[in-house]
């Protein structure tokens, strides 16, 4: 056996194909991308709080961003589904799923990023904390990204109940 | 308004999987679940194909009014004959 050969046959066993191939069950994500935001923000005012580097809270907190970074990324493939594939496109009840999620989140997030400009705004003459590390933005720019991509997948998940299995799957 | 529909009865009764029938009518078989448990209203297009590949008017599948049983249909039909 090549060694591509044990490479692929590494890929199959470890079911890394489901993911690569979307072969995965779509599933309603409920509670995982609040928890996910959930970390995505404590990370973020650790790193705000501590913004040096070697410092130990700022190093825990950069992990628990990054990390909510990647898993936002990830969880995109597990819940409702909003990228066709060849062999399974979108039928009609996901296309509309995908778009009501990804317009109610636009929505959520512009409201968020519209209240933030406020509050930055008046957070300084108030005396209290607002981004003006560069790092600070650099990191909120990923925090929005992430955001973008939990929610959607967060919102479709509540606006259908759960799919119940089918008889051959 | 709900919209009620008999797609599970005559799944049963033509002895066709979700798969089945959604691959004929061209959607996800989860979608075929949310149809029969009424959480999801189908475009009239996807209504008629459904109909189409049940080879029954469109009417006979789908109601605004809920579908008397098949036990009550039954006992009807019985009670007629006799």
């Amino acid at each position: 056996m090549t060694l591509l050969e044990k490479m692929d046959r590494v890929v199959y066993a470890t079911g890394i194909d489901r993911i690569l191939f979307r072969k995965m069950t779509p599933r309603t994500l409920r509670w995982t991308p609040l928890f996910v935001i959930a970390v995505l923000v404590a990370g973020y005012v650790l790193m705000a709080k501590n913004a040096s580097f070697p410092d130990r809270n700022f190093l825990i907190g950069w992990a628990l961003f990054y990390g909510a970074f990647l898993a936002a990324a990830f969880l995109r493939v597990f819940g409702p589904r909003f990228t066709a594939t060849a062999l399974s496109p979108l039928d009609e009840r996901e296309l509309m799923v995908k778009a009501r999620a990804h317009a109610i989140s636009g929505i959520v997030l512009a409201t968020f990023a519209m209240l933030g400009c406020f509050y930055m705004a008046s957070g300084g003459l108030l005396g209290l904390w607002y981004p003006h590390h560069p790092m600070d933005w650099f990191n909120l720019g990923f925090g929005l990204q992430a955001a973008g991509m939990l929610l959607p997948t967060l919102i479709a998940s509540w606006m259908q109940p759960p799919a119940i299995a089918d008889e051959e799957d | 308004m709900a919209l009620y529909n008999r797609i599970a009865l005559f799944r049963a009764e033509r002895g066709v999987s979700r798969r089945e029938l959604a691959d004929a009518v061209g959607v996800n078989n989860q979608t075929i679940g949310y149809l029969e448990r009424g959480d999801y209203k189908p475009s009239l297009e996807l209504a008629m194909k459904i109909a189409a590949y049940f080879g029954v008017p469109i009417e006979l599948l789908f109601s605004f009014q809920p579908f008397e049983s098949v036990a009550d249909t039954l006992r009807r039909a019985g009670a007629m004959g006799e």
